[in-house]
């Protein structure tokens, strides 16, 4: 299942889906509450969910398909593929599960904090979809303030404010930024 | 405390339900509510046993109700941030545009960051059909989330 947690909507996603043309059920989380709801900081974003209905992977940044921005090159992550088939194999007794603690860190439980991030980041949404984006810019920055290491909020507000490349870039590098993603870390 | 006239009308978003021409005032940092509007903006309705949506009620204690509800004899204004603050709801505010948006209270957003259960949803496809992760229980998922950006 893909969860499309993107403000845009249907409008900007309708072609990525359409164009993938997928066999799984493919959902819109145009106020990236599922998002919340997962914890995700960033996409993308993968978690396993067992046939009990039991988190055991969660928010592995992976992309299965990559393309070198210089080669142009495009590579299958076999790495993280493999592991996928050996669960699928293996099941509860696959290698690849990640223990209660792994769980803990990757999704770490709600906090006040966290929570008044996600309504500042909200109301920054609800005032550009209602013709006052000039507002909210220092809502955006509000929630960056408490929740520093949400991206998905950052990059979301950079997409529906139109930052540039550059600010982008310099933002994702900086040195005092909480990393862009965690280590794929598949304990093996 | 009628509302004076330089006050204009106020966008309340709960639950993510927004609702729009609200005669609320700011009174200090906290949004104050006409009684009589609370059920329609907020879904929350007063009543003898406390403040209550559905089955649920949250209950008053004297000074709660006396910072919710004021201290005159005949309560007609219930100050939401103070409900809000009880409930454990994150706010955010605009006061240039006048929305205030009131994230969920403190047993839901706790409840469903707890433990490894993965939380329930319903969201619509392209095709607007709504698909709950319940439909695909005992299978094994890989949850994947993207956006276009």
């Amino acid at each position: 299942m893909t969860i499309a947690a993107d403000a845009g909507g249907r409008d900007v996603v309708e072609p990525w889906i359409r164009a993938a043309s997928p066999s799984h059920v493919a959902l819109l989380d145009p106020d990236l509450t599922i998002a919340g709801l997962y914890n995700v900081r960033n996409v993308p974003s993968a978690f396993w969910i067992d046939e009990s209905g039991r988190i055991v992977r969660a928010n592995d940044p992976i992309y299965v398909l990559r393309r070198d921005r210089a080669t142009g090159e495009t590579s299958r992550n076999e790495t993280y593929l493999n592991a996928v088939r050996d669960w699928v194999i293996n099941g509860s007794s696959s290698k690849f599960l990640a223990d209660e603690a792994a769980l803990e860190k990757r999704r770490p439980p709600a906090t006040f904090t966290g929570m008044e991030a996600a309504a500042n980041f909200e109301l920054g949404v609800y005032l550009i979809r209602h013709g006052a984006a000039a507002r909210a810019e220092r809502h955006f920055d509000r929630a960056r303030q408490l929740a520093p290491d949400n991206w998905t909020f950052r990059r979301q507000a950079w997409s529906l404010s139109g930052a540039t490349q550059e600010a982008i870039v310099a933002a994702i590098r900086d040195p005092a930024a909480p990393a862009f993603y965690p280590d794929l870390d598949l304990g093996d | 405390m009628a509302a004076s006239a330089s006050d204009s009308l106020i966008t309340l978003i709960v639950n993510g339900n927004a609702a729009t021409g609200s005669r609320a005032q700011v009174r200090g940092d906290d949004l104050w509510l006409p009684l009589d509007e609370l059920p329609a903006a907020t879904a929350w309705e007063l009543k003898p046993e406390g403040v209550c949506q559905g089955e649920t009620c949250v209950p008053l204690s004297p000074s709660q109700k006396a910072a919710i509800l004021g201290d005159e004899t005949t309560a007609s204004w219930f100050n939401f941030s103070e409900f809000a603050r009880l409930i454990e709801e994150p706010v955010a505010s605009d006061e240039e545009e006048r929305v205030w948006y009131f994230g969920p209270p403190g047993w839901e957003w706790r409840s469903r960051s707890a433990g490894t259960a993965a939380p329930d949803f319903t969201a619509p496809d392209l095709a607007g059909d709504p698909h709950s992760l319940r439909e695909l229980r005992g299978k094994k998922m890989l949850l994947l989330f993207w956006a276009s950006w």
